[in-house]
């Protein structure tokens, strides 16, 4: 029987350095012959872990197929990403997942797609623009808010040019306030600003939401006003795991695990539950 | 066939079960009792109301390796094998009931090797109970004074003998082991009249109708504050409670920063750090949201809430244990009563 939390080793390929505190890591499980790197779906989340060090979840901002990788983008907050930050290429970490419940992107088929994100929130919902980049004609126009405190903190900067040209593609880009002597053309002011301008209507469409629960609850808040339904609404939440796969209790949020029934939630499945300020 | 047992015949019985497998009971220890190794027939106190800590430690220890690791070896996964099976004696209904609820948690989607390989080892004698305290409920919350499911042998004390039945192929194989008579309709029937005798006794009850919707309708109701100002935030409730299963995980490293291993152990909702994330972020900082948490997935959205095939049945089975250890005497029955909009005479 295998163990559920038993990681397997994955090697550092490549390293970005996304801004001063954020870099995306692109990981090769070091398989035993016969196994393979399992299909994640957007959305969904890894367990990263350096012995000594320990273990957190992080999401999943792209995903190689073919070449066998996954990219993960992590911003230096706490120990064990401090760790990560100090690591080069060839060295190793403990992977093990993906867990939990992604996008709903199949569902979504036919449907506008409005993807809101502030910060790092940005990196789950980017291979949801990959996806559908990659399947254009499945879905209806796109449309993405992004947000972060300042202009420097805005990630994927070197990739908004190629989403902009995706047909019917929309970027919206805020920062909540611009530092003297930097150029900004874009909108000054928090994120829900952003969706007074939106030209996606509720009808038909299918929102996805990641960043701060402070930001994520004046976003839904905006988009019911709007008319955008409950249901309409995905979010994807942040907690302390430990298993990943609805024992450790730690993401507990009434009686849903974030880490089984989630990390993404239609808004009304989780409304009204204790510990939430969305 | 079930039997029979004369008092006296218990510790017989125990001795012979020492030579199969590994047996734990309840033995007396100051003034309580605790859940411990049996060596001899004597040592084992079956005129208990509780032990301390329920009888979960055997299959969920406090603490438990998951994997060593070591440059050169590189993970080495931990395989628990036990050579013995494991036999817990007079294990109450409540702890019993909280067995089946841990296995919802730890067999069904995700199975846990190590637990289960201590459940699929581990064989249960439990005991009716004549006897309650001013802490138990399990009758109101369907989980006792008898279990009615789960054992591999049932004992009930009819005042004097024994009625000793078996629940499984492994229970018959012990029952085989005694010598006395086979049961016959008045033991059965003194057995329900015990069962009973047993309810009367209940002092402390709660009404469990709808409890699972007041508490969701009642989620800003002002008790928590109140119960978050008394809250010590000790966790003794959750460190006490036999379903409660959470635990967090950590490495340890040796001296040469090398080799180590990665355990987990006993968490608990109580303590502060339990909810925290990154930057210091904090999901439960305030001790009324914390205890909030505990009540609530005792007696809300925890078992059959999050498993369905539990009958309706609760996360909460009644053993009285988190009323007892609290040391500012907060009482999860008296809260629901408050939440129905009972008064309460109680210090809450």
């Amino acid at each position: 029987m295998q163990h559920p939390y038993e990681p397997t080793p994955a090697r550092i390929d490549r390293i970005v350095e996304l801004r001063r505190d954020v870099k995306t890591y692109t990981l090769s499980l070091l398989y035993s012959e016969g196994q393979a790197l399992q299909p994640i779906k957007p959305g969904q989340f890894i367990m990263i872990s350096v012995p000594g060090i320990g273990e957190a979840a992080f999401s999943v901002s792209s995903w190689n197929r073919e070449g066998g990788t996954f990219d993960t983008t992590i911003r230096r907050v706490g120990r064990l990403t401090s760790y990560l930050d100090g690591l080069s290429i060839g060295d190793e970490v403990w992977v093990r997942g993906p867990y939990g419940r992604g996008w709903p992107l199949e569902e979504s088929e036919g449907k506008d797609i409005l993807l809101i994100a502030g910060g790092i929130g940005l990196a789950p919902l980017r291979p949801v623009i990959s996806y559908i980049a990659h399947n254009r004609e499945r879905y209806g126009l796109l449309e993405i808010l992004y947000g972060a405190k300042v202009p420097d903190e805005l990630i994927f900067i070197e990739e908004y040019d190629a989403w902009r040209s995706i047909k019917d593609t929309i970027l919206r880009l805020t920062v909540d306030m611009v530092p003297k002597g930097v150029v900004w053309e874009y909108n000054v002011g928090l994120v829900p600003i952003l969706i007074e301008d939106v030209g996606i209507r509720p009808e038909g469409s299918q929102v996805m939401v990641c960043g701060p629960e402070i930001m994520m609850h004046f976003v839904v808040k905006a988009l019911i006003s709007r008319g955008f339904g409950e249901d309409q609404i995905h979010l994807s939440l942040e907690r302390r795991m430990r298993c990943g796969v609805g024992q450790c209790g730690h993401c507990q949020i009434g009686p849903k695990y974030v880490c089984r029934d989630g990390p993404v939630f239609p808004y009304s499945e989780i409304m009204g539950l204790p510990d939430l300020n969305i | 066939m079930d039997k029979i047992l004369k008092e006296g015949e218990v510790s017989r019985l125990v001795e012979r079960l020492l030579s199969q497998y590994q047996v734990f009971g309840p033995k007396r220890k100051g003034t309580g009792h605790v859940f411990d190794e049996i060596k001899s027939g004597s040592e084992i106190d079956l005129a208990y109301i509780t032990t301390i800590l329920p009888p979960k430690k055997y299959l969920l220890p406090q603490r438990e390796k998951i994997l060593s690791f070591d440059p050169s070896k590189g993970i080495i996964p931990e395989r628990l094998e036990m050579q013995r099976k494991q036999l817990i004696f007079g294990i109450h209904s409540c702890d019993l009931n909280a067995f089946l609820l841990l296995d919802k948690v730890f067999i069904d989607k995700y199975p846990l090797p190590s637990y289960v390989e201590r459940r699929r080892n581990t064989v249960t004698v439990a005991l009716t109970c004549t006897e309650v305290d001013d802490a138990c409920f399990c009758s109101s919350m369907g989980t006792g004074p008898s279990p009615d499911r789960g054992y591999d042998v049932l004992l009930t004390w009819l005042g004097d003998r024994y009625l000793a039945e078996a629940g499984s192929a492994e229970g018959e194989k012990i029952l085989d082991l005694i010598e006395g008579r086979g049961a016959g309709q008045d033991d059965y029937k003194a057995k329900l009249k015990v069962i009973e005798n047993t309810k009367k006794k209940f002092k402390k009850k709660i009404n469990t109708e709808g409890l699972t919707e007041i508490i969701k309708e009642n989620l800003e109701h002002k008790i928590w504050d109140e119960l978050g100002e008394l809250c010590l935030a000790c966790a003794q409730c959750v460190m006490s409670c036999p379903t409660c299963y959470c635990f967090e995980v950590r490495d340890t490293l040796r001296l040469n920063l090398k080799e180590g291993f990665r355990f987990k152990e006993w968490d608990s909702c109580l303590l502060l750090e339990f909810a925290e994330v990154a930057l210091g972020g904090n999901f439960r900082s305030s001790r009324a949201a914390r205890i909030r948490q505990f009540i609530g997935h005792n007696l809300g959205w925890g078992g059959a809430s999050q498993y369905e095939d539990l009958d309706g049945r609760f996360k909460c089975v009644g053993c009285g244990r988190c009323i007892r250890v609290c040391p500012v005497h907060i009482d999860l029955t008296d809260v629901a009563s408050r939440l129905r909009g009972e008064v309460v005479a109680a210090s809450i």
